[in-house]
């Protein structure tokens, strides 16, 4: 029995701890709503480090061409991920007409980007500031020179 | 004896699953101190559209951070910052000569054009560089176009520019070198400037307003 609980205490701290480093760098949501036939509704959770860690493991010819595209804007997504940080809530872009709605803005911690037509199609993705620069980081290991 | 272990089990799964959220929040939380107590100032841009949906577009940027972000952009014209210029001679006008003639002089009304077509007024006054245009060609074609010659409708349509620069921001976005405009070093000077309303343009349709404040969201 005292076997039994040690094994418990090991399994449970070692969960306690892989959860711990899965959503330390926070959770990335999305939902899509399209409000008509055939529409499809997504929603997910995803831990950011699944991100970031996934980047290390994607086929190098794809990444090889993801950088390529991407490098001149690698700098200052770097520093526009570094400075979103230092603003965890803060409303930074709004557009708004009769139909639509967008809305761009930091929560938490979160870059929150919100859609909503006047159709009712809704799309509402959140991610983590630190996840961007980790990802301008990793592309920046990727491609030297930058 | 079971009892003890099982609650310790539980208990420390439940202390490293609460401490694997609490750093993001704890951070968050001390940032947002952070940035409160610090007087930030943020550029507001605002525009207004009477046309078609009756479009809204507001947009808060820190000025810090637009001045980090944009010496990472070197892309066209933008490059470290600086906005280059192909040619600073605006028909036959030499826009530094003016600003330079502006900057060294003293307060006072520089330019006052003001015809069937325009109103402009350039002035320097308290370390500011005032430049109002009223734009009356749009408003006098809208009462031709409507069959009317009323003072009512021409006034109507009218078109006003409203820009007030500090100077010392004119200084800095001139501070580049020829045919350059250092729009980073003018970001930092904007920034040692306290709340003001940069550029005001106002006509029947659109309302675009530019202003710097310490507010981290649009009035």
């Amino acid at each position: 029995m005292l076997i039994l609980a040690k094994a418990a205490l090991g399994l449970g701290t070692t969960l306690a701890m892989a959860g711990a480093y899965v959503f330390h760098e926070g959770v990335i949501r999305v939902d899509v709503d399209e409000h008509r036939e055939g529409g499809s509704h997504v929603h997910f959770w995803l831990p950011a480090t699944v991100v970031a860690t996934g980047m290390r493991f994607m086929p190098k010819d794809q990444l090889d061409h993801t950088t390529a595209e991407v490098r001149p804007f690698i700098p200052a997504l770097r520093e526009l991920a570094k400075e979103l940080e230092k603003y965890p809530n803060a409303e930074l872009v709004d557009v708004s007409d009769a139909r639509d709605h967008v809305r761009i803005a930091m929560a938490d911690g979160k870059l929150r980007i919100d859609a909503v037509s006047e159709d009712g199609d809704v799309v509402h993705v959140s991610v983590p500031a630190r996840l961007l620069r980790d990802v301008a980081d990793e592309l920046e290991e990727k491609a030297p020179g930058v | 004896m079971k009892t003890f272990r099982g609650i310790l089990v539980i208990s420390s799964t439940l202390v490293l699953a609460a401490g694997a959220f609490l750093p993001t929040r704890a951070i968050a939380q001390d940032t947002t101190t952070g940035s409160s107590s610090k007087s930030e100032q943020w550029i507001h841009v605002r525009v207004e559209s009477k046309e078609g949906r009756g479009e809204t577009v507001r947009v808060n940027v820190p000025v810090e951070m637009a001045a980090k972000v944009l010496p990472a952009i070197n892309k066209n014209n933008l490059h470290d910052g600086k906005v280059r210029i192909d040619s600073m001679h605006t028909n036959d006008v030499d826009l530094r000569a003016i600003l330079d003639a502006v900057r060294s002089s003293r307060d006072g009304e520089y330019v006052t054009v003001q015809n069937n077509e325009n109103d402009v007024r350039v002035a320097k006054s308290g370390g500011y560089l005032y430049i109002h245009v009223t734009d009356k060609s749009e408003g006098k074609k809208a009462a031709a176009k409507e069959g009317k010659t009323g003072a009512k409708t021409a006034v109507a349509h009218e078109s006003k520019v409203e820009i007030k620069v500090p100077m010392k921001v004119v200084d800095a976005l001139f501070s580049a070198g020829k045919d350059e405009l250092d729009i980073v070093t003018a970001l930092k000077a904007l920034s040692a400037h306290g709340d003001m309303e940069l550029v005001t343009v106002k006509d029947d349709e659109n309302t675009v307003r530019i202003w710097v404040d310490s507010k981290n969201v649009a009035d």
